[in-house]
């Protein structure tokens, strides 16, 4: 038996959502160059051109007039699905919306701006406002807390951001996050963090015993794990391209 | 209201038919009406160990298939009072157990009995999963070793999410952890996994400690719970598991090398 909900009364619910979302950082507007980069790629992992969603920001081109709609002509292509244009002067903003495309301001020392009022004229030179929201504030909305033993055959992942897990992993048991892995217990079994490529993410527990360690990709077998660390509680993070184990603290 | 137990382990060979037997008949020495359910189609053992295999003449498939009613099937111990053995079939495969069939047998049974024990086969394919699927209780029998500890895990993950309780949202399964075969003198040598380790990786409940015995195989072999042999440890332990279940505070025995130290640390003061 299934919990009856009542999905009758609204047609929607609006939910807040960190989705993990590829940004095409733009250092040429040339979308013949583009064309060519993008090529190159394609031919070399396939499957990540899956009508995959991009960001395209053009933060870092200062040129106030875009070719956008080329631009994104040659991302799909190429199985790219532009949703989005992060940066740009005030005639970038006008052509996302007139190509059915999301606009977000420029992220500028690590901070999300405010968009100004839509009401503000787009001649008018506008003062935009520092915003009192950081990043660490939103991704800890998608942090996930499991509470318990993680046992053989289980697999707990947060897609989103954190994993916590208060109890042990154990033996034959997966713990998967797209950001950092916090166990409250001896780690025993599999963990790997920053699944979606976040080399930034860590994975920290109280007791080192675990079958693999996997930071963005980059992973250790129990085995290449110096057996002084065994038992003790330690943090992992990628560092100088390889995966550092160190005890914590 | 019965009690559906389920015996189960996921490993082969630990215990689970032996500790279904011997539990089984210490609930119905202290007055409860118990009947044991053999959950392993095609490779029964359960009559063996209850020494009733003469008398087996329709089984858990009959019933499920309508071919004999549940009175027919089940076989009244001969030693003790209040004791059922419902076998299980040596000719068919698990296949022929469903899940209604199953629930029918259950709720039948438990208009008339207190305790019903599901002896699970090994592995976690069908014949396990039904076994554990309606259960109230579980008894995870583990041997001190690796390979024991991580399937007795695997099992718990699976009581936590593939049966009724936990598909309806009810409250989870009660887990029992008993350990068989328990050898001290190995244990202390480094040959096997110390009590304290099994716990802290299983993380529930000690039900009872089963110390390796001769009594156990002289028991299998003659078709004699060891819970009758009272002169013996493992039957002295069972008793004390038995105990524990009903409720009771016994403290733990057979854990340690001097058989003396009785006195040793009261159980019950564990993680949970």
């Amino acid at each position: 038996m299934s919990l009856n909900v009542d999905s009758a009364a609204v047609a929607f619910t609006f939910k807040g959502g960190m989705l993990p979302m590829t940004v095409m950082e733009l250092s040429s507007a040339d979308p013949e160059r583009i064309r060519q980069q993008l090529a190159g790629k394609l031919s070399q992992s396939p499957a990540f051109f899956q009508h995959t969603p991009v960001v395209l920001s053009v933060e870092k081109l200062d040129e106030p007039h875009l070719a956008l709609e080329r631009i994104c002509a040659v991302c799909r292509d190429h199985k790219l699905l532009p949703v989005a244009v992060r940066g740009g002067a005030e005639p970038v903003r006008q052509s996302a919306w007139a190509l059915g495309l999301g606009w977000f301001p420029p992220v500028e020392e690590g901070r999300p701006r405010v968009l100004e009022s839509v009401n503000s004229s787009p001649m008018q030179e506008v003062s935009r406002e520092e915003a009192p929201i950081s990043d660490v504030d939103t991704q800890a909305l998608a942090t996930r807390l499991y509470r318990g033993t993680v046992r053989s055959g289980q697999q707990v992942s947060a897609s989103e951001g954190d994993l916590v897990v208060i109890g042990a992993v154990n033996a034959g048991a997966e713990v998967l996050a797209a950001g950092s892995i916090h166990v409250y217990g001896a780690l025993r079994g599999r963990a790997l963090a920053g699944i979606h490529g976040n080399t930034q993410a860590g994975i920290y527990c109280r007791e080192l015993e675990a079958e693999l360690l996997s930071v963005a990709g980059n992973y250790k077998r129990s085995e290449d794990i110096d057996a002084q660390l065994l038992g003790r509680p330690t943090e992992v993070h990628f560092t100088k391209e390889q995966l550092e184990i160190k005890p914590l603290g | 209201m019965a009690k559906i137990i389920v015996v189960t382990s996921g490993k082969g060979g630990v215990g689970k038919t032996t500790s279904a037997a011997a539990i089984s008949t210490g609930l119905a020495l202290r007055g409860k009406k118990t009947v044991v359910i053999d959950f392993d189609v095609g490779l029964r053992n359960l009559d063996l160990i209850m020494g009733c295999e003469r008398r087996v003449v329709y089984d858990l498939v009959n019933v499920i298939q309508g071919e004999a009613g549940l009175n027919q099937a089940l076989i009244r111990d001969k030693r003790v009072e209040n004791l059922f053995i419902l076998p299980a079939s040596q000719t068919r495969d698990k296949d022929a157990l469903t899940q209604e069939g199953v629930a029918e047998i259950l709720e039948k049974l438990k208009e008339d009995f207190d305790y019903i024990l599901c002896d699970s086969p090994a592995g976690i394919e069908r014949g396990a999963q039904l076994a554990m699927y309606f259960a109230d209780e579980a008894i995870v029998v583990t041997n001190p070793e690796v390979s024991s500890v991580r399937d007795s895990d695997r099992i718990l993950g699976l009581l936590a999410s593939k049966t009724r309780r936990a598909e309806q949202g009810e409250d989870p399964i009660k887990e029992h952890l008993l350990v068989t075969r328990y050898n001290p003198e190995r244990v202390t040598s480094g040959d096997m996994l110390t009590l304290d380790d099994i716990r802290e990786i299983l993380a529930i409940n000690l039900l009872g400690l089963i110390p390796e015995s001769e009594a156990v195989l002289r028991a299998s072999n003659q078709g004699v719970p060891v819970t009758h042999d009272i002169a013996s440890d493992a039957g002295q332990a069972y008793s004390d598991t038995v105990s524990r279940l009903l409720g009771e505070d016994m403290p733990l025995r057979f854990h340690e090398m001097q058989r003396k130290s009785l006195l040793s640390r009261m159980f019950g003061g564990g993680r949970r």
